[in-house]
């Protein structure tokens, strides 16, 4: 397997020595994975989307040029993925870098936040495909998932066709946060005996009209949304309570701590997809005081999220993603802020499928261009889910229309899969 | 020039000459005699007619976008004239209904903008558009016209160029959904390269209806912000694979019909040059041009375009399925039947109203649903009904209707319009009349026709039709399918909007159920109401049943009510 070590700065304290076995820089923390990891949860696969809205810079978290002329204020630290250097600005998520990835040449060629956020989601410059979480939760998610299969903790009220062409059981369920979703609890007019004793009567009452002819599927359909329904009513708990004061002091008590909580609580019982979107890295102006405080709060949250995650042995399955729609310029402005900046620009990524530790591409020295193995969403799309155990080369079958899963004219990156 | 495979071969000659000839029989009979001859004995396939209940409801949901109500669906059971008869004048008088153009709004305007949010051009102002374009009975070259050249400059053409507007005229999407939406071909893979999937979809194609539009741009005026389109009078489209690099060029053309070249001296030539405040307005504009070609005899994709939307519409399955993906290895089930529809609207100056009625009096349109025998087979030769999820709109509208609600709103309505004309001004907000009411209200006030009433209703109603749409549109795909979410099912079953229509109120149903004194009495409201059939034995003993074992009456009606409503029944058109 051919690496990148991606580091070519003589700033960098750390000398650039060869990659380490990902399992002895995992032993260096005690994070390694119990034995009796469950077998039932390892086995589905499911992905973590973590979204940092707005366009996280690139510079400030996943590609520090400190010292250069664009490269700010901050410091370049050592990982634990020996010759690795992140932003000082993640301190928590250095000491994990051995569990994740950075792609460190991407180029939309776009600087607009519609156009970026829809091609780091469809893996498609324009047009309309299905999101990641919709695909994913097409091929991913269980016939009898105890949660709908794509489920986005935001709170903000964008409304996305995430789901395109595709059953719209398969649209993301959007969740405002660790409160009960709207229509999940039971009018007062209607008590537990009456509510259950309507629905025993609609079941008779559509199986008999099932059993009319039509279109089995379509009532299918219906039928089982209903299903569906009763078994989120049934885990209103997953909502509502506030989390236990173990985890609140671990993740924050901050909306993002409370929402990786949730996270984490839906992807433990049965959810296949689940995105994560932390708002405000649209940094115009005061760029570094902003990065400072978004990034002290997402840090450490995540961190904890993704040991709760490596500890119960599920991220061998998960595939976890740090995005944004794009990253920002080199060039800081009068503002001391960064514009957006879709030319050359990171991500994160681990789990599933994925080689850890490694650094893909790199841009120049002052970070105005990528210097090495350009990729765009197109590519990252085929990653995921060929890390999912997907061909993405093949095509969504949709009753007589045939619609290729990734760009026919991109392909994945083939180093990153394990 | 290379040579490019049509579309669709030849279909215009296929079509039997005899059917367009002066002493043709109507074209519902036609329709059923081409479905009839392309299975081999169909008659033993076929299900029966379906009964009046059904054909009422199914009709009433198709063509007025709601389902009829209790008055109604009891005139029409009890109503002794021949079947044949009664269901004829049933579809003459829907179609004449306010509620007709209600309908076509919704069905047109989900074509067109596919449940898209922009608000470039406020959504109301193009739903008004679109209802006084179906209630003049607009023809659709006339109105696919508008839309295509529509600029939104002027204010009168300000809603047509929603279209364009609320694509933001992203050029990627505004070039593909115009060959979707009205020729019915998704070119969207053929962008970069010919599709890989579908071999008669060419780059060519692509770039031939980009070039109608790719010299347009999104124009923003410096003071009022307001968007509009400008155009310039020079670009030429060319265009690389990126699977070979093989390079072309087009001018504007429509599918594999012939190049429309520019005439000459026009390149550069303008009305108004385009520069940062001024919206470029050329000579000669290829797009003005797009609005011609589209509409053209020679362009038939357009007639076929339109008839497999306008008989999805009604018969829950286009003849071409998806809807925008007509191609030579994706032809029509029915190719002549296809052709021969698409001539008549053609002949009938794309009349959509016509067609409609001529397509609901077919013995196809008109078949029960269960299968007589191979359900697959049945559904590819439409040998019997199939089931039609209701649009968002038709399910707002008939869940209002089985409740009572709108009983309700129309009561509140005509008192308002009928309030004399001095309490009326009193009561409303203080704006100035103008002068041509303050005349018309001299003498004494007319009783409000159906037509404002059923306007009145409309508005009163519009916020919670559009919360159903919010609830269960779905965006893009065209197509017949159909999935439902679990958010859906907990709006109906806890959502506060339905809550609230099945309280007991005025002379809404649970009122009317309240008040009745038997079991059987009770199911034969329930069912009439909401299912529009009267209950079978077993429902009418169940009904009796469950109240019976139900201790509080008014809490057993209320959930007998629910079950209904959120019954796959009423959910769908059927």
């Amino acid at each position: 397997m051919k690496r990148d070590q991606g580091c070519h700065q003589t700033d960098h304290d750390v000398s650039r020595r060869a990659f380490l076995a990902t399992g002895a820089a995992a032993g260096m923390l005690g994070l390694t994975a119990p034995a009796t990891a469950q077998v039932l949860k390892k086995k589905q696969k499911r992905v973590l989307q973590l979204y940092l809205q707005g366009g996280v810079s690139q510079l400030e978290s996943w590609d520090p040029k400190p010292g250069t002329k664009h490269g700010g204020p901050f410091r370049a630290i050592p990982t634990s993925v020996p010759g690795m250097h992140i932003s000082e600005l993640l301190p928590h998520t250095a000491q994990r870098m051995h569990l994740l990835s950075v792609v460190r040449s991407i180029n939309l060629k776009t600087n607009s936040h519609h156009d970026g956020r829809l091609f780091m989601e469809m893996g498609r410059r324009s047009g309309e495909f299905p999101y990641v979480g919709s695909v994913a939760s097409r091929y991913l998610t269980p016939e009898n998932a105890p949660l709908p299969g794509y489920l986005h903790i935001t709170t903000r009220g964008l409304t996305d066709n995430t789901n395109a062409f595709l059953d719209a059981r398969h649209a993301q369920m959007k969740l405002a946060g660790p409160q009960v979703p709207n229509n999940l609890v039971r009018p007062d007019s209607l008590t537990a005996d009456a509510a259950r004793r309507s629905s025993d009567l609609l079941k008779r009452l559509n199986t008999r009209f099932s059993g009319r002819g039509g279109r089995k599927a379509f009532t299918d359909s219906y039928n089982a949304s209903f299903e569906m329904a009763e078994k989120l009513m049934a885990r209103r708990d997953l909502f509502e309570g506030d989390a236990s004061p173990k985890d609140l002091a671990r993740y924050g008590k901050h909306p993002f701590g409370r929402n990786c909580i949730l996270a984490k609580t839906l992807l433990e019982n049965g959810a296949t997809v689940v995105k994560v979107t932390h708002h405000g890295y649209d940094t115009h102006a005061e760029n570094f005081n902003f990065h400072l405080e978004q990034l002290g709060e997402f840090d450490k949250t995540f961190c904890m999220l993704l040991d709760d995650l490596h500890v119960s042995g599920m991220l061998d399955s998960t595939l976890v993603m740090i995005m944004s729609e794009f990253g920002r310029t080199p060039k800081i402005n009068v503002r001391y802020g960064r514009d957006h900046w879709g030319t050359a620009w990171s991500i994160a990524l681990g789990g599933q499928g994925l080689v850890p530790g490694a650094i893909i591409g790199a841009t120049n020295k002052e970070g105005t261009a990528v210097s090495k193995r350009e990729v765009d969403g197109g590519h990252l799309f085929h990653t995921y889910f060929q890390a999912l155990g997907l061909d993405s080369s093949s095509n969504h079958e949709l009753g007589g229309r045939v619609v290729p899963i990734g760009d026919p004219a991109k392909t994945p990156i083939k180093e990153l899969l394990a | 020039m290379p040579f490019f495979r049509p579309l669709v071969t030849g279909l215009l000659l296929a079509a039997p000459a005899v059917l367009v000839a002066e002493d043709a029989p109507p074209l519902h009979q036609q329709i059923d005699t081409l479905i009839e001859t392309k299975l081999p004995d169909f008659s033993k396939h076929a299900a029966p007619v379906c009964s009046d209940a059904e054909f009422l409801r199914r009709v009433t949901l198709d063509l007025a976008a709601t389902i009829p109500s209790l008055r109604q669906t009891q005139e029409f059971l009890s109503n002794k004239a021949a079947s044949k008869n009664k269901r004829r004048d049933l579809v003459t008088g829907l179609l004449e209904s306010p509620r007709h153009a209600f309908r076509m709004q919704y069905l047109l305007d989900w074509i067109l903008m596919e449940n898209r949010e922009g608000e470039t051009v406020p959504s109301a102002e193009w739903q008004a558009y679109l209802r006084n374009s179906v209630a003049a009975n607009k023809p659709w070259d006339a109105l696919a016209q508008e839309i295509l050249v529509a600029d939104g400059a002027k204010k009168q053409e300000r809603a047509p160029a929603r279209f364009y507007l609320d694509r933001n005229f992203d050029m990627t999407v505004v070039t593909r959904d115009v060959g979707r939406v009205f020729l019915g071909v998704d070119l969207e893979c053929a962008q970069c390269h010919n599709h890989p999937a579908v071999e008669a979809y060419k780059q060519q194609h692509y770039h031939g209806l980009n070039a109608f539009l790719q010299r347009s741009y999104l124009f923003t005026d410096p003071k009022s912000k307001a968007k509009s389109l400008g155009e310039k009078a020079e670009g030429d489209v060319t265009f690389t694979s990126v699977f070979d690099d093989s390079k072309g060029k087009t001018a504007p053309r429509i599918l594999d019909l012939p190049e429309k070249t520019d005439p000459k001296d026009t390149l550069k030539q303008y009305i108004t040059k385009p520069t940062k405040t001024a919206r470029g307005v050329p000579k000669y504009s290829r797009r003005k041009q797009l609005g011609v070609a589209m509409i053209a005899p020679e362009n038939i994709d357009f007639r076929l375009n339109i008839a497999n939307r306008l008989w999805a519409a009604v018969m829950g399955r286009g003849l071409v399925e998806p809807l925008d993906l007509r191609h030579s290895a994706n032809p029509a089930s029915h190719p002549e039947l296809l052709t021969v529809l698409g001539n008549a609207l053609h002949e009938h100056k794309y009349d959509m109203r016509w067609f409609l009625g001529e397509l609901v009096l077919t013995q196809t349109y008109q078949r029960s649903l269960p299968a007589k025998d191979d359900p697959e087979l049945a559904r590819q030769y439409f040998a019997a009904g199939l089931l039609k999820p209701l649009s968002p709109e038709q399910y707002a509208w008939a869940t209002m209707q089985a409740t009572g609600r709108l009983d309700i709103v129309r009561k509140e309505v005509v008192a308002r319009l009928t309030m004399p004309e001095k309490v009326k001004a009193k009561d409303a907000p203080k704006k100035e009349q103008p002068k041509a009411d303050k005349a018309k209200g001299s003498g004494e006030s007319k009783p409000p026709t159906e037509k404002q009433i059923q306007e009145a209703i409309r508005k009163a109603v519009d916020s919670d039709v559009k919360t159903f749409v919010k609830a269960f549109a779905t965006q893009g795909g065209q197509t017949t399918r159909f999935s439902a979410t679990a958010p859906q099912a907990l709006f109906l079953a806890n959502g506060s909007l339905l809550q609230n229509w099945l309280k007991p109120a005025a002379n809404n149903l649970l009122a009317r159920v309240t008040g009745l004194k038997t079991g059987p009495e009770v199911a034969e409201e329930l069912y009439m109401s909401i299912l529009n059939r009267p209950p079978l034995e077993m429902e009418q003993m169940e009904v009796v049943d469950y109240l019976k074992n139900t201790k509080s009456r008014d809490s057993a009606l209320r959930e007998l009510a629910q079950a209904l409503l959120l019954s796959a029944e009423f959910r769908f058109n059927h």
